[in-house]
């Protein structure tokens, strides 16, 4: 039996709330306010307080897919991974690094927004990279 | 405090001890183990609260053998007396360690949120409810303007549940604030004061006063003096005070017939004198 | 945000969350605030039940209009004229603050004269706003100070987005509102890491820091940082980029985190540019209406699953930590990406995301350059931080404005780009509704969300649903020029006569089936999506056997 409450930040809107996992065995069993977060003072909105619902959910994508003869095909990670750099590889050698776009998450942390463009300025070599907030 | 914990801990009296620790200046729940036992020493009793007691029920339910610790407040220890009448915590499992901590600032050194409540602005006490008021000052309000006074405060409703999802004594499976037939959902304000009363209902002869609900609110809904007032009727009708010994609740359906028989009548009538 | 970068040179909340509750006056326009910033709205009823004034302009009745003490319901995409008009009463009052404009802006003259153009009269007619309202309004924004100025995406959403906000900037300057605790023009940002996508250069023509690209300077620094020549030249945007698909210049997408195929503005046009790529990646924590059409999926983790930071609205830097393992395969975004990255020949190796904040620190110095980890803590910081003993920002141009004085913009009202008509005689606008979020990927799949708003639908006012025969819960078909949906009718007098709502986020009812592609605001290039011309039938109701 092992328990523990993982103080973070909320996923949805801007706000930011802090949020606080409980975790019992390894799983994620619910989410509760912060008490004491600066932003949202121990309160939630009902998007909020079911966080842990869509994290569990049983139609998360669990392993890397490729389409192979018009359908998904359950893969590997190196397996998914050679095949996509084979073919931005093969797309950037032909057509330059201005015919490839990455569409970057308003939904990803900072860490990871960070890389995404980094791939795309000097892993492919174009400033093709904007994300959603547009929408 | 941590002295005790640890000597359970070590001598095996409870396998998990749930209290409060310090992380990065924030008080958080935190479970204690003979595997993390040097956290002990960031043990804090805290004036913040989390229901601890949720935690221990549900720990208690998936693990059958489990003994579990507890850092009570007067609070915790009447919600585990509701739970355990409503067959909802193993009590016999559940040790509790008393934290000098009733909502009184007359009271030394007792540590609880409630004793530093947010002051209601000037527009609130005018249009609204002051969730300090005293329940007898809002019941001299004319019906009409407690009418729309309540109302102001229901209206600001977000619909987040948290009055719900927060409570120590709320545990069905099915809950009717959910239940389509009874509330519209899709739209806010949710319906009032339906919603807001159909929970009140259910509050009656349950609720323990530990104004968690309150704290979870983001409209500062006087949710506490609502549930307040509705305990105030069950007390008056059956003499029944929630969490109060272990007594079994009037409304408990579980058994054959209700468990409590309204108190004897006074003055030729079993209403509450208005 | 590109209009507030031409008003102050910078674009970002300039005020705190906690701030709000310090104003003498709020005023929301073009925010349904209680459903889609609910923890802001919390602030707003404290400030208003501690006597603060709250004005609330929304085409829609919404739950914030019931407290307001002025409240209006302008025409759908009168934004400007509604805040010219009140600024024009303003100035005639003498309620501007005349030496915060002298000392602190340039440019007044010339919203003067285009102030001149919107007398009273003249506003209410183009807004619908009677002239009583327009100066209760101008009264109370201009005389409870401070104000602070709230708006989400029904200011931006629109051909005049920039207008919409550089208006919203003119407004706050005039009364002297800027920086100062409960004044400031507040964007609302609709997702949880908007501002730290911007922020870390998850745009065009910057590199992290707003640093542009086209500066050599700048270039030759990330260039030594990043071991790489770097493109100069500023790329495509997501509204570009869709032509550039149907063109076929455009030939792979990498999608990270995103479903477009509902987000997109005209499903149909952006359904075609999808198919017509080489190859579509993304990278998910569901299959998304968009990771159905892609070549390659890649399971993401979610942010119970990883160590990171989220930038918030208001600017602060907030840590999520790693609580569970991610699901089946699934890894954190930025190890997928250090991993494409290394086998494209280009190697990332990172042994957690904190290495990576360490690097935003130092490409990013003036904002980020003094968090830590271990500083950000559990409260977080606000940027600007530039060094480890500062505490952060939490109100900015209290002194100057990062472009010297802040800019006055003659901005004049122009009306949308699709109106109603005889064909399609309904003005049609979307939005968000309290229980779901943005595309639903997250939210749909919850059974308590589910069960509070289980289908899409459409607003529409009684004596519409009177006029069409319609019932509340009857199917009706909308169509606009792009396409048409169905959607189950909710009769409501929240929306005015002749307007309909409809919430984005549900794919079988998609919403971006009917509006426009080809209407963005020229400069920020964000689509219309709160005004598009639609016509309404009545469907058949399947009965019951």
């Amino acid at each position: 039996m092992e328990c523990k409450f993982v103080p973070s930040v909320c996923s949805y809107c801007g706000v930011g709330c802090g949020v606080l996992f409980k975790v019992v065995d390894g799983k994620l069993t619910g989410t509760l306010p912060l008490k004491t977060h600066p932003v949202n003072e121990g309160r939630l909105c009902v998007k909020g307080w079911n966080i842990h619902d869509f994290v569990n959910s049983y139609l998360r994508l669990k392993s890397p897919l490729i389409r192979a003869f018009g359908r998904f095909i359950k893969t590997d990670w190196e397996e998914a991974i050679k095949i996509t750099s084979d073919r931005l590889k093969d797309i950037v050698r032909q057509h330059g690094p201005d015919s490839v776009g990455v569409l970057v998450s308003a939904k990803m942390s900072n860490e990871e927004n960070y890389l995404a463009q980094k791939f795309a300025r000097a892993v492919i070599g174009t400033n093709n990279v904007d994300h959603c907030a547009r929408l | 405090m941590k002295d005790q914990v640890k000597k359970w801990l070590e001598s095996g009296t409870v396998d998990i001890f749930l209290g409060m620790k310090m992380v990065d200046g924030h008080p958080l729940p935190h479970a204690f183990t003979l595997g993390n036992i040097s956290d002990l020493e960031e043990l804090v009793p805290g004036t913040v609260r989390y229901p601890l007691e949720t935690f221990a029920a549900e720990l208690a339910a998936e693990n059958p053998d489990a003994r579990i610790g507890l850092a009570a407040r007067e609070c915790t220890q009447r919600a585990l007396n509701v739970l355990s009448l409503w067959n909802q915590a193993p009590t016999d499992r559940i040790e509790t360690i008393k934290l000098n901590c009733c909502p009184s600032p007359l009271k030394e050194h007792a540590a609880c949120s409630y004793l530093d409540p947010p002051e209601a602005g000037l527009f609130k006490k005018h249009f609204g409810i002051d969730n300090a008021a005293d329940p007898e000052a809002v019941a001299r309000f004319e019906p009409r303007e407690r009418f729309s006074r309540w109302m102001y405060e229901f209206q600001k409703c977000i619909k987040c549940y948290g009055c719900r999802n927060i409570c120590p004594v709320c545990f069905c499976e099915d809950c009717s604030l959910e239940h389509k037939d009874l509330i519209g959902t899709g739209q806010l304000p949710p319906e009032a004061p339906i919603f807001h009363l159909v929970r009140a209902v259910h509050m009656a002869g349950r609720c323990i006063d530990c104004g968690l609900c309150e704290e979870a609110c983001p409209a500062d809904i006087p949710l506490r003096l609502l549930y307040r007032k509705v305990n105030a009727v069950v007390d008056d009708l059956f003499d029944y005070r929630a969490g109060e010994g272990e007594q079994p609740p009037p409304f408990n359906i579980i058994g054959e017939r209700p468990s409590l028989e309204p108190k004897p009548m006074e003055n030729g009538s079993a209403c509450p004198q208005r | 945000m590109a209009g507030l970068a031409a008003a102050f040179g910078s674009g970002a909340m300039t005020n705190s969350i906690a701030d709000i509750e310090k104003a003498g006056c709020i005023f929301i326009i073009g925010s349904n605030t209680t459903a889609c910033h609910p923890l802001i709205s919390r602030r707003i009823y404290r400030a208003k039940e501690r006597g603060a004034k709250l004005i609330v302009a929304d085409p829609r009745g919404i739950q914030l209009s019931r407290f307001a003490d002025v409240s209006v319901h302008h025409r759908l995409g009168t934004d400007v004229a509604l805040l010219n008009g009140m600024m024009h009463i303003i100035v005639k009052e003498g309620w501007h603050d005349a030496d915060f404009i002298s000392q602190r802006t340039e440019g007044f003259d010339e919203l003067s004269q285009v102030l001149d153009r919107y007398p009273p009269n003249r506003a209410s007619s183009l807004t619908g706003v009677s002239v009583g309202q327009l100066k209760e309004m101008a009264r109370h924004y201009a005389t409870y100070g401070p104000a602070a100025l709230l708006y989400a995406m029904g200011i931006t959403q629109h051909t005049t987005g920039v207008d919409n906000v550089k208006s919203c900037c003119n407004l706050a300057m005039l009364c002297g509102n800027m920086g100062v605790a409960g004044g400031g023009v507040n964007p609302l940002r609709g997702q949880n890491n908007v501002q730290g996508a911007c922020d870390m250069g998850g745009l065009p023509n910057v590199f992290p820091g707003y640093q542009p690209v086209t500066d050599p300077e700048v270039r030759a620094k990330f260039s030594a940082a990043w071991k790489k020549e770097l493109p100069a030249v500023p790329g495509l945007t997501i509204t570009d980029m869709v032509p550039a698909m149907l063109e076929g210049c455009l030939k792979a997408l990498y999608v990270i985190g995103e479903n477009p195929k509902l987000s997109d503005p005209d499903w149909n046009h952006l359904h075609h540019a999808l198919k017509n790529l080489d190859l579509l990646v993304v990278q998910e924590l569901f299959l998304s209406e968009t990771a159905q059409v892609a070549d390659v999926v890649f399971p993401a983790a979610s942010v119970a699953e990883k160590d990171g930071t989220f930038t918030n609205t208001e600017r602060r830097c907030l840590r999520i930590r790693k609580a569970i393992e991610p699901v089946g395969d699934a890894l954190a975004d930025w190890q997928i990406i250090s991993r494409l990255s290394s086998a494209m020949g280009y190697p990332m190796e990172y042994g957690s995301a904190e290495e990576i904040f360490e690097e935003i620190r130092q490409m990013a110095p003036k904002s980020y350059g003094g968090m830590t980890y271990e500083r950000l803590g559990i409260d977080g910081l606000q940027w600007p931080c530039p060094s480890t003993d500062h505490s952060g920002t939490p109100i900015l141009h209290t002194q100057t404005f990062p472009r010297g004085k802040g800019k006055f913009h003659g901005v004049d009202y122009q009306a949308p780009a699709e109106l109603p008509d005889e064909e399609y005689p309904y003005a049609l606008t979307t939005g968000r509704m309290f229980a779901h979020y943005h595309t639903g990927t997250m939210t749909r799949i919850s059974e308590k969300l589910d069960n509070e708003q289980p289908t899409g639908y459409v607003s529409i006012h009684p004596e519409d649903a009177a006029r069409l025969d319609v019932a509340a819960g009857d199917p009706v078909r909308l169509s606009s020029r792009r396409g048409e949906m169905e959607a189950p009718a909710r009769i409501t007098r929240s929306v005015p006569i002749g307007t309909l709502f409809l919430p984005i986020h549900f794919g079988e009812n998609p919403t971006n089936v009917l509006t426009s592609a080809e209407t963005f605001d020229p400069l920020a290039k964000i689509p219309e999506f709160k005004v598009a011309a639609v016509r309404v039938e009545k469907l058949p109701v399947e009965k019951e056997l």
